[in-house]
């Protein structure tokens, strides 16, 4: 039931905002209208059509709020609404571009990024401020704020409820592919708080992303995100052990890797390659496919790996990519090569507070067999990595090393 | 991403070097910076730390956890309260560190909660 709620809720949404524009208020109705549901269908079962069940509730949830305000001339001009609501279910069939529209409208660049992730989970996503608040560590009141806040600036910044420009929609699907691709991230992150929690994130993620690429098939990087969220969550029970400390790649038992997820996103990825622009979310669910298809860490088409970063270094550079460059080429051609490319990012200002850097460069310096330098570089990484996991794993890196 | 932000010193200090119509100007600020904050949507929490003298100190002597009088840092180094608030950037928590520090004149200090994700 939750499932089909979740479903329904950007649908139904969709349907009132197409009536009645305002968006806060509209998506206030629809949340509760789902609560609504929940207690209702729980207690009385699945209505014959679920959703105009749901238009209807919101509809009347919207027209008592607009009862209730003072304004008079308002509540008049809106009275009109209670019957379209007792009507709902001959409103037209879900329209295939609300939920798209909806995207737009949350991930509009006039808003910040957790505002984005915010109003999309909920707007979207139909999860509740208080489970949004949970998944983000952050008290309920101040996700609250922050999910008003965003509707404050979506009303007063005018933005419509409409599909973007095509001039405008390249960048403007970039900025959602974006906010959906933190989602999965922040879902990834297992440093505090209920685990479980984290992993919802990552779940509405797929489920967000797979959504979009079916209302957009054609466009290649919704895709390839969605193929890239699959490929690298089917290694979820492998990555971490009990205590949940970190299992590198190389060292994950393969067979906890969820095969059929494995499967779907390959199959995306291969169908999608090729006859679609080629971009960088794209290449990376590629990279993810040929690590998911090696049965052993040994087996890995290293080769393959490099020549996908080549392109993807070309498409999308950018210190990251050079890192992970760095790491395929020292797979390939030994550590000293990996290393070598490692040193132009020295001067690299982007990457100067990071961890990420020596981090690799321990990594690689402790497969050329340089002990010493490979402990200094892990504890360096340790010290400035604002990840628990991964602040351990670090450390765990340079005592090993230094008992060696 | 989550910061904490720290101030330091002691009630002492503040009393010896302030004017009253200082620190009700400082009270006033502190409601006002956190109801903003609260408003923004980047409150996680603030508290304020009982002074330092009545602060005890644990400490591991001849193999047994012994408790004296006293705080463990210099009055001056010794933390007064916090903020922790969940921010956009760094830049974010710089900018309301700086708001701060211009009221409290004591350096801030501005330290990342490790909550981020993982990206080995």
């Amino acid at each position: 039931m939750e499932d089909l709620l979740r479903e329904l809720a950007p649908q139904i949404l969709g349907a009132l905002l197409r009536r009645y524009r305002q968006f806060d208020a509209c998506e206030d109705a629809v949340q509760e209208a789902l609560l609504d549901a929940a207690q209702s269908w729980q207690a009385l079962g699945l209505p014959e059509n679920p959703r105009a069940w749901l238009i209807a509730v919101a509809s009347r949830r919207l027209v008592d709020e607009w009862r209730s305000e003072s304004a008079r001339r308002r509540r008049e001009e809106t009275v009109g609404a209670l019957e379209i609501a007792e009507h709902a279910g001959e409103w037209q069939a879900p329209a295939q571009d609300d939920t798209l529209r909806l995207l737009f409208l949350c991930c509009h660049p006039s808003l910040s990024v957790p505002s984005q992730l915010a109003l999309t989970l909920r707007a979207v996503g139909g999860l509740t401020t208080a489970e949004i608040a949970s998944a983000f560590l952050v008290p309920e009141a101040t996700m609250a704020q922050r999910v008003s806040r965003a509707k404050q600036t979506i009303k007063s910044s005018g933005v419509e409820f409409e599909l973007p420009a095509e001039s405008d929609r390249g960048p403007r699907l970039r900025v959602v592919l974006h906010v959906l691709y933190l989602i999965f991230n922040e879902g990834y992150t297992a440093s505090s708080g209920p685990s479980l929690q984290r992993a919802d994130l990552t779940t509405e993620a797929i489920r967000l992303a797979r959504s979009l690429h079916a209302l957009i098939p054609g466009e290649g990087e919704a895709t390839g995100l969605l193929a890239l969220m699959l490929l690298t969550d089917a290694r979820r029970a492998a990555r971490c052990d009990a205590d949940g400390s970190i299992i590198p790649l190389a060292e994950q038992d393969r067979s906890l890797w969820h095969a059929p997820q494995i499967a779907e996103g390959i199959a995306l990825i291969t169908r999608t390659l090729g006859n679609a622009p080629v971009g960088p979310y794209q290449m990376q669910a590629a990279i993810a496919a040929v690590h998911d298809e090696a049965r052993t860490a040994a087996d890995t088409d290293w080769p393959q790996i490099l020549a996908l970063y080549g392109v993807l270094e070309q498409i999308s550079p950018g210190p990251v990519v050079t890192l992970n460059h760095a790491v395929a080429l020292a797979m390939v051609h030994g550590p000293r090569a990996g290393l070598a490319l490692l040193g132009k990012l020295d001067s690299d200002e982007r990457l100067a507070l990071t961890h990420r850097l020596d981090a690799v460069r321990g990594h690689l310096l402790e497969l050329a067999g340089e002990e010493a330098a490979a402990r200094e570089a892990y504890q360096r990484a340790a010290r400035m990595t604002a990840s628990v996991p991964e602040q351990r794993y670090l450390t765990l890196k340079a005592a090993r090393l230094l008992r060696s | 991403m989550k910061y904490m932000i720290l101030t330091f010193g002691d009630q002492a200090t503040m009393m010896q070097e302030r004017t009253v119509a200082w620190v009700k100007e400082m009270i006033q600020f502190m409601g006002e910076l956190n109801a903003e904050l609260q408003k923004t949507g980047e409150w996680i929490s603030a508290e304020g730390l009982a002074d330092p003298t009545a602060a005890k100190t644990v400490r591991f002597q001849g193999g047994i956890p012994v408790a004296t009088d006293g705080p463990f840092a210099e009055a001056k180094e010794s933390l007064a309260g916090y903020w922790i608030v969940d921010v956009e950037s760094e830049a974010r928590a710089l900018e309301i560190a700086s708001r701060i520090v211009r009221f409290v004149e004591h350096p801030i200090e501005v330290r990342q909660v490790m909550a981020a994700p993982p990206e080995l």
